[in-house]
């Protein structure tokens, strides 16, 4: 039986664009013709469920309630291509098989995953029977930045794992640990993106040194774009705006994880 | 004389297929100007009647750029035709036209012209011939321009290598289309060099990873409970996964 995969995006630090690229690269994904599920984890950032144009007051139970037995996951998973309207690009995912699923979003639920924790079986069972129920290709988990010990149990389950970093020390240093992290734990697939980099560096050059590095793929350089942070949270970029160069290089990344095996 | 007039006449584009009888007539009818150094042969913004033909010496055709300068923007010479177009629309002219030397030059007014054509019916499909093969040689490569242009747009530059050679045989000197494409490659092969050139500007960006801190922080993380027992986990579920 194949199942569907489950792909982690991770980023050492915050402010890479990692929801936005997660929302993005899913959007693609289930463009191609696959059915996608999104979970939202890093309740932090400004979340990936306002990419997808999705009201915070219309979520109601979440993934931890799921995982923790008090919500079925049918109750959980909002239909994207149901729900498109608002957007430009967004308008462009009806009909489309993607379903997103919320995480936890407020403070009071966040203290209480952190004091019962999440066991990692729970968890991967949680995330089989999202694919299974949903007959998902790709299941997209958005992670927290860092390594914090949700972040590692997602790592740990993941088919393929995707870690953006823009072209910084800072980033590279970080990246480094995490790939070591990803091998440790046995990842099959491990994918690397840039993200914000600057159109004055040698992105051929950028792409061989890191990937001599970390001994693995750069499956894209997505130049830091103006265009991108003008459109905020406001609507998927590269449906919006798909012969962006920006859109160009996401979809490189998109092509590179339905090319994982 | 007339018979250099016949001859430049046979030239010039619109007679191109206009019979060698007419056009010894239309010699015939064309008179001579002479003309000083300096001395203004069409000025600017005045009604257009007459077709000149510069049998010797050499003139300028100028223009005022926005700032008043007078801007050169041809220089003509023996054998070469000034206004034809006036003969057919009679608009004003479009530059002025100096004297660089003493010169002389044929002039073919406008009714002159006209009577003939009223005498011979063939001239004016004769005309219309020729209009429509400039044109349509005009239009081919207008079309190509178009799809050259879309290509440079995308960074393909390719065609400049394959075509230049076609183009430099095309059309004569004083055809504008095989100017304008002329200009067109030569845009075409700067934006290139220029291109090339930013593209060996492009900074390596050179980035060196700390290892001692890259196991410590990998050693500070693997060496808890927690981590062992995940990892004992995945080791399982993957497994688990690879068998089915």
């Amino acid at each position: 039986m194949n199942k569907g995969k489950i792909v982690s995006i991770h980023s050492f630090r915050g402010g890479t664009g990692k929801s936005n690229t997660t929302a993005n690269l899913a959007a693609q994904v289930a463009m191609a013709g696959k059915r996608v599920g999104v979970v939202d984890t890093d309740i932090q950032s400004p979340g990936i469920h306002v990419l997808f144009g999705l009201d915070e007051t219309k979520m109601g139970k979440t993934m931890n309630d799921f995982l923790h037995g008090k919500a079925t996951i049918r109750e959980i998973g909002f239909s994207i291509g149901e729900h498109s309207s608002g957007g430009e690009g967004r308008a462009k995912l009806a009909g489309k098989n993607l379903w997103l699923f919320p995480s936890s979003i407020r403070g009071r639920e966040i203290s209480q995953i952190l004091k019962e924790g999440i066991d990692f079986n729970l968890l991967n069972e949680g995330l089989q029977k999202t694919i299974t129920e949903f007959d998902l290709d790709y299941l997209f988990i958005d992670t927290h930045p860092g390594l914090n010990e949700e972040t590692l149990l997602s790592i740990a389950t993941s088919d393929i794992l995707i870690i953006i970093l823009r072209p910084d020390n800072q980033d590279l240093q970080g990246t480094s640990v995490t790939v070591d992290i990803a091998r440790s734990l046995d990842v099959p697939n491990l994918l690397l993106m840039v993200n914000k980099a600057l159109p004055k560096y040698d992105f051929v050059e950028l792409k061989r040194e890191i990937e001599d590095k970390f001994n693995a793929p750069v499956t894209g350089i997505l130049p830091l774009s103006f265009d991108l942070a003008d459109n905020a949270s406001n609507d998927l970029f590269s449906l919006r705006f798909p012969d962006h160069d920006w859109s160009k290089a996401l979809r490189g990344v998109a092509k590179a994880v339905l090319a994982v095996e | 004389m007339k018979s250099d007039v016949l001859n430049q006449l046979q030239k010039t584009a619109i007679f191109k297929n206009v019979s060698d009888d007419i056009l010894a007539e239309v010699a015939i009818k064309a008179s001579t100007r002479k003309l000083a150094k300096d001395e203004v042969l069409i000025r600017k913004g005045e009604k257009g009647d007459s077709l000149f033909l510069i049998h010797d010496g050499w003139v300028k055709i100028v223009t005022v750029d926005s700032k008043g300068d007078e801007l050169i923007i041809n220089k003509c010479g023996p054998g070469e035709t000034i206004g034809e177009m006036a003969l057919l629309d009679g608009e004003t002219r479009s530059a002025t036209v100096i004297a660089l030397t003493e010169s002389e030059v044929l002039e073919l007014k406008q009714d002159v012209f006209e009577e003939i054509l009223k005498q011979r019916s063939d001239v004016p499909l004769a005309i219309i011939r020729s209009y429509s093969e400039r044109l349509r040689f005009s239009t081919t490569y207008i079309e190509k321009a178009i799809d050259w242009s879309q290509k440079t747009a995308e960074g393909d530059y390719s065609f400049v290598e394959q075509i230049q050679p076609l183009v430099e045989g095309a059309g004569s000197n004083d055809d504008k289309a095989a100017q304008l494409l002329s200009a067109f490659f030569a845009m075409v092969r700067r934006v290139k060099e220029r291109e090339d050139g930013l593209k060996q500007q492009l900074e390596k960006l050179t980035f060196e990873i700390d290892q001692a801190r890259r196991k410590q922080e990998f050693d500070e993380i693997t060496s808890t409970e927690f981590y062992a027992n995940l990892k004992e986990q995945a080791r399982a579920l993957r497994q688990k996964r690879a068998q089915g």
